[in-house]
């Protein structure tokens, strides 16, 4: 069955060198067939398949050259895997067969030798333990000065906030100069209107004019008092 | 006069289904003979007698095929099963009859045996292998033990120490099941 493909696809399989050069490559579809779990094809649908007629002598001849063949081969099959246990177990070809007392000196010997090696590596750790001590002492003492600094300096800014405060507070409105600050409130009425021209100049009041008697107000009159104002009601 | 054709696929067994025959007997056919057809080619009785009968819940709109377990005595080519045998997995199978009351001594009274066979212990190497070994331990016929199936109603025994068997086992072709088939060749 041949199927028609545009050349992208056949130009990444193998057939490559045979389509590559035709726009147009044709690829063969080789094992098309009926997916198992697909229902019966309606075109096959009441076909009864035909028995097929045995001969009975050559079915009994073909019966038994098969049991025989199977025998023949169930039985080399076990001679041979007892074959490779027998020889697994008498073997000498991959290892070397020791006397009792070789292999007690070959003990002897291995555990020495591992003594020599653990006491050369006990050395070396031991100077590399000292080291790093040393090196976590400085470490810790380092950090201990850090953290003295870091502390002093947290002090001072502490102190610093205080004594703002301390400042400030000389201005705070209290219980007994509440009326002398109520009258000076009233005595001095703060106007936050304003009006903006054109040129972005700014008006203070409700009531100025351009031109008129306040001006452009960046004469800074009502500023101070709105500054004063602000830090008194704080 | 009609004609009954049959369509489908042919068919080795011949007769009902378990339940089909022992749903309208009396007492579900306790104590009644019943054989399969598929081992009536063999010469020795081959039959059941029925013990105990169990009917299992069956829904025919989910499974058309329906399977009951049959307690029965079971005796395979003359020889009496000792232990009771319970048939379920194939008691759906059409291959089952009921035997009348009066014909069961047709079975009961046969009492043809299988002769007994003996089988080979030993077998000889094929021919590339057996010259390795004859070269190496110096055996001009070496031979090599014979792996036979293990089976729980094989009716034949290996040779004992000194016997001759009766089914000889060879590395070679044997001889011939149908010599007709081998004329003019061997």
């Amino acid at each position: 069955m041949l199927r028609t493909t545009t050349g992208v696809l056949a130009r990444l399989t193998i057939n490559e060198s045979k389509t590559s050069s035709s726009a147009f490559a044709l690829e063969f579809v080789r094992w098309r067939r009926k997916p198992r779990w697909l229902p019966v094809a309606k075109s096959k649908l009441y076909r009864v398949p035909e028995r097929k007629e045995q001969n009975a002598e050559e079915r009994a001849e073909l019966m038994r050259l098969h049991n025989n063949y199977k025998l023949q081969m169930r039985s080399l099959r076990q001679y041979l895997r007892e074959e490779v246990l027998r020889l697994n177990v008498t073997t000498t070809a991959d290892h070397i067969v020791l006397t009792p007392e070789q292999e007690e000196a070959e003990f002897a010997r291995c555990m020495q030798e591992n003594e020599t090696w653990n006491q050369k590596i006990a050395v070396e750790r031991n100077e590399r333990l000292l080291k790093e001590r040393e090196r976590q002492a400085v470490e810790i003492r380092e950090r201990l000065e850090a953290a003295r600094v870091r502390e002093e300096e947290r002090m001072e800014r502490i102190e610093e906030i205080v004594r703002r405060e301390k400042e400030l507070a000389k201005t705070f409105i209290t219980h007994e100069n509440l009326e002398t600050a109520i009258e000076q409130a009233l005595a001095n009425p703060v106007d936050y209107n304003f009006s903006i021209d054109l040129q972005g100049n700014i008006y203070r009041g409700r009531t100025t004019l351009p031109g008129g008697k306040g001006t452009p107000a960046t004469s800074g009159v009502q500023d101070t008092e709105v500054q004063q104002t602000i830090e008194a009601s704080n | 006069m009609s004609v009954v054709k049959y369509i489908g696929r042919t068919t080795d067994f011949r007769g009902k289904s378990l339940w089909e025959i022992l749903g309208n007997l009396r007492d579900y056919g306790v104590g009644r003979l019943i054989i399969r057809n598929k081992f009536q080619r063999y010469e020795e009785p081959c039959y059941m007698r029925i013990l105990k009968v169990e009917v299992t819940p069956h829904d025919p709109a989910k499974d058309p095929i329906r399977k009951v377990a049959v307690t029965v005595e079971k005796t395979w080519r003359g020889v009496i099963n000792p232990k009771p045998v319970t048939i379920y997995r194939t008691s759906y199978k059409p291959d089952y009859e009921l035997i009348p009351k009066e014909e069961e001594s047709k079975y009961t009274n046969n009492t043809k045996k299988v002769s007994e066979q003996i089988l080979a212990n030993s077998i000889e190497f094929p021919p590339l292998l057996r010259e390795f070994i004859r070269q190496e331990t110096g055996v001009k016929e070496p031979l090599m033990k014979v792996h036979h199936k293990v089976n729980h109603n094989k009716l034949t025994r290996l040779a004992k120490e000194g016997e001759k068997p009766t089914i000889e086992c060879t590395m070679g072709l044997g001889t011939p099941a149908s010599p007709k088939l081998y004329e003019g060749v061997l």
